[in-house]
Order: C-alpha cells, then structure tokens, then sequence
C-alpha cells in the first residue's frame, strides 16, 4: 500500500505543479495583453488633452495673424481627425499629422513678435510641446509592452496557450521620422 | 504594476535594493540597542531594565526615522516643492511627467533647491511616494534635452528603489550620529559628577563603539551608493533614448565649480553629482564614480 500511495502522491503532485505552470503561463499573457491597453490608455488621455488645446490656440492666433488662413485650417483639420480616430493606430497617425501642422503653426508664429510675446499662445505652446512630448514617451512605453506580448505569445511556452486565449500579435505604434526634409534649391 | 519597472530596471535589482534597505535596518536596530544598552552599563541601570530600554529605544528610532525619512531628507536639503507659477519650473514639472510616462511610473513630486551649483537628487521610499529634486542652478544653466537627460537618471533611481535604500540610509545615519553624540555628551557629563565604579573595559568598549558607530554607517552607505551611479546612467538613457543629454549634462556640471552646496553633507551620496566636490580621481571615500569615466561610458553607446 505504501507504494501505491507515494506514486498517487507523485502524480497528483505533478499534474498540480503542470496545472499551475500553464496557469501562469496562460496569465503572463494576459496580463502582458491587458498592460498594452493601459499603455494605450495613457496616451489617450494625452491626445484628449491635445485636441482640447487647439481650438483655444487657433483662437488666439487668429486675433494676430487672421490671414495666414492656410496654416490654421490645416491645423484645425488635423485635430478633427485626431477626434475621429476609431483605433490606436488611426490615432497615432492622426496625432503625427496634428503635430506637423503644429509645426508650421509655430514657424510661422515667429514672424508676429506681438503673438509670440502673448502669454496665453506661450503657455499654450509650452502645453502643447508638452503633451507632443509626453505622447512620445508614451508610445515609447507601448511600444516596449507590445514587444513584451508580442515575444511572449510567439515564443515558448506561450505560443502553446496564445491561439486557445485568441491571442495574437499586436501592431507596434508608428513613430514620425525626424524631418530631414532638404529645402529645395532650384538653379535655372 | 510591478511588471511596468521592467524597463528601467531588473526585478532582481529591485528585490535586493528591498533586502539591502532590509539589512541595513537591522544593522542599525542592533548599532543603536549596543549603543544604548552600552550607555545604560555605564551609567549602572540594571541589565534587564537596559535591555528593555535599548530594545524600545532601537525600534522606536528606526520605525520612526523611517517613517520620516523622506522629509528628513527634503529638510536636510534645504529643498522646497517647485513653484507652477514660475515657467522654468513649471517645465521643470512636465519633464518629470514626461520621464515618469517614459518609465511607466506615477509621477513623483517635484521639489527645488535653491542652490546656484548644477545638481539632483531624487528621495522616497517607494516609486507612487517619491520625489524628485532638482537645484535652480541646473535649471538655469540646463537645456530641456540635458534637464532630461537628468531626469531620466534621476527617475531609474527611482524605479529600481535605489531611491528607499538610500533615503532610508540617510534617515538611519542622521538619527545614529545624533544619538552617539548625545551619548559621548552624557558620558563626558556623567564622568565629572561623583565617582561610582564603572568597568574601565566597558568603558573604552563603549568609547569605541560611540566613535565607531557613524563612521561604520557612513562608509556602509558610500559603498553601497557608488557602483549605482553607473547604472542609472544607462537605465536613465534607456527611458530619454538620448545619451547626448546626460552626457552634456554631466560635463556642465564638471564645468561647474561646487560652490554653493546647501543642506546637510549626510546627504552627499543622493545627488547626481557630489555637491562639495567633483573628484575625478575615484577613492574609497568618494560617493560617485568620476564624472570624466561617467561621460566617456555615455559617449561611447
């Protein structure tokens, strides 16, 4: 009888331990899954508050530089599309575009003295680099999470549990290339 | 979220930054119950009622530094929160918001210090209670991409709870050397009234122990602090992605002369940067590594 009962034990004890190793093992991506869409959520916040400044900016340009239409449609275009955004990736996008037009917005700033001394547009423009920055590092972090789920549902163990959860690769967030656009010098 | 600290640091790190905070606890739990119990031997109080005193003593002290420790620190410094209304240390404030997205982390509060030298520190004992500090002199002389550079090696201290160990280490030091030397006053005190008999053994046992008590805890600690320089140096660009920001950033602070150190010295092994003096030759009393191999290791990545 002795014998019998240690090899039950032994079985039991084996099959428990495996019952909790792909336990965690199906948990780690879960987890790993669930802390991309924290991430995302971090930067969500940033990009609300984002297309929350820029009717106030675009107010406040317009009252030094009325006629540099252009620049401020552009601007006010691109923030309707970050509002309109359905998924990470459209709004990743979205906000890459608002940022350029922010750009051109705040070149072209530079040669109204009288708009870039207005405390108001400065605050604005420190917020609105601000949130620009944080968006980045933001995306810098989840990107990093994805990489993490990622390696973990395609690598094993995980890839033996990541098709029965519905698990499957996620898509990184596009980051803008530095502009290195060359000015355009024409010899004729 | 433990599995977010990944990035910046090892959970291995972690665990042993927890353990060491740990251990050094329990150094000075038992520094201060030999110190007590040694005074209380001297002064003839009977055995168990000393043992009683020095045990309560001990954990009194260390429960109640620890709980203290952070703003023993910030008071030690000299420091005081970071001004919103003010636009350099309202940037100030979004930089450590943005290193904390970067890291993954809760935001710690920000503080300033009103000294002119280029320098930071970070205190707390646990990443969602932290703080970072950072002197008005390297906000002036900084620009954004070196403040962050900064930042980030500020915020990978925290992150792997470099921050707790040696917050904790300062809080312990500070409340053992203000004991032994309310100890040897005592004594000194004691030795000029009536002569009762005391062992002369125990006597120069407790001497020594008086003495050697801050020293012991002092060369602890910069032991433990010096190798971790390095290391939030790489984790802190892993967060900036920039190692040209702290690295030019170092080199200002090498070109800054340390002129205008505020707050306690205890506090030395904190800062980026050695406050009362930037040594490039590296010594076993030196809290940091020398700026100039800091530097060379930053450039080369």
């Amino acid at each position: 009888m002795a014998l019998g009962t240690i090899v039950a034990i032994v079985v039991l004890a084996a099959i428990a331990l495996f019952a909790l190793y792909v336990i965690s093992a199906r948990n780690r991506i879960i987890r790993f899954d669930n802390s991309i869409d924290n991430a995302w959520a971090q930067i969500d916040v940033q990009l609300k508050r984002r297309a929350d400044l820029i009717p106030n900016l675009v107010e406040t340009v317009k009252g030094y530089a009325a006629h540099e239409k252009g620049v401020l449609e552009g601007v006010t275009a691109a923030r309707a599309g970050l509002v309109n955004a359905k998924s990470p990736e459209e709004a990743n996008a979205a906000n890459n575009v608002l940022t350029q037009a922010l750009g051109r917005l705040f070149a072209v700033a530079e040669a109204y003295p009288q708009l870039k001394a207005n405390e108001n547009f400065l605050q604005l423009q420190d917020e609105l680099t601000h949130t620009e920055n944080k968006v980045s590092f933001a995306r810098q972090f989840y990107n990093d999470e994805v990489l993490r789920y990622n390696n973990a549902v395609t690598t094993f163990p995980g890839t033996l549990f990541a098709g029965s959860l519905g698990k499957t690769k996620r898509g990184m967030l596009e980051i803008p290339a530095p502009d290195r656009e060359v000015p355009k010098v024409k010899f004729s | 979220m433990p599995d977010a600290h990944e990035k910046v640091s090892f959970p291995e790190q972690i665990a042993r930054n927890k353990r060491q905070t740990v251990v050094v606890e329990g150094i000075m739990l038992l520094i201060l119950f030999a110190v007590v119990y040694l005074v209380g031997a001297i002064l003839g109080t009977p055995p168990v009622v000393t043992g009683v005193l020095a045990a309560l003593v001990s954990l009194l002290y260390v429960g109640f530094t620890y709980a203290n420790a952070t703003s023993t620190v910030l008071l030690a410094a000299e420091a005081r929160p970071a001004n919103p209304a003010v636009r350099e240390e309202k940037l100030l404030q979004y930089k450590v918001e943005e290193m904390a997205l970067a890291a993954g982390l809760p935001v710690p509060q920000v503080y300033v210090q009103d000294s002119r030298d280029i320098n930071a520190f970070a205190t707390g004992l646990a990443p969602e209670k932290s703080v970072i500090c950072v002197t008005r002199g390297a906000i002036e002389q900084l620009s954004q991409e070196e403040l962050e550079g900064v930042i980030g090696h500020e915020m990978s201290h925290v992150a792997n709870y470099d921050v707790r160990l040696a917050t904790v280490t300062i809080g312990v030091v500070g409340a053992i050397a203000m004991l032994a030397e309310i100890g040897l006053r005592m004594l000194w005190w004691r030795g000029g009234g009536r002569d009762r008999k005391v062992n002369p053994a125990l006597l120069v046992v407790a001497l020594a122990a008086l003495i050697l008590a801050p020293l012991v805890s002092r060369l602890v600690y910069l032991m433990l602090s010096r190798r971790r320089e390095y290391l939030a140096d790489a984790t802190g660009v892993k967060l900036t992605r920039n190692p040209q920001g702290l690295a030019d950033a170092l080199e200002k602070i090498k070109g800054d002369l340390p002129d205008d150190p505020k707050g306690s010295r205890t506090a030395a092994g904190l800062y980026i940067a050695n406050p009362w003096n930037h040594l490039s030759v590296s010594s076993v009393w030196s809290t940091h590594p020398p700026l100039d191999e800091r530097i060379r290791r930053l450039r080369a990545m």
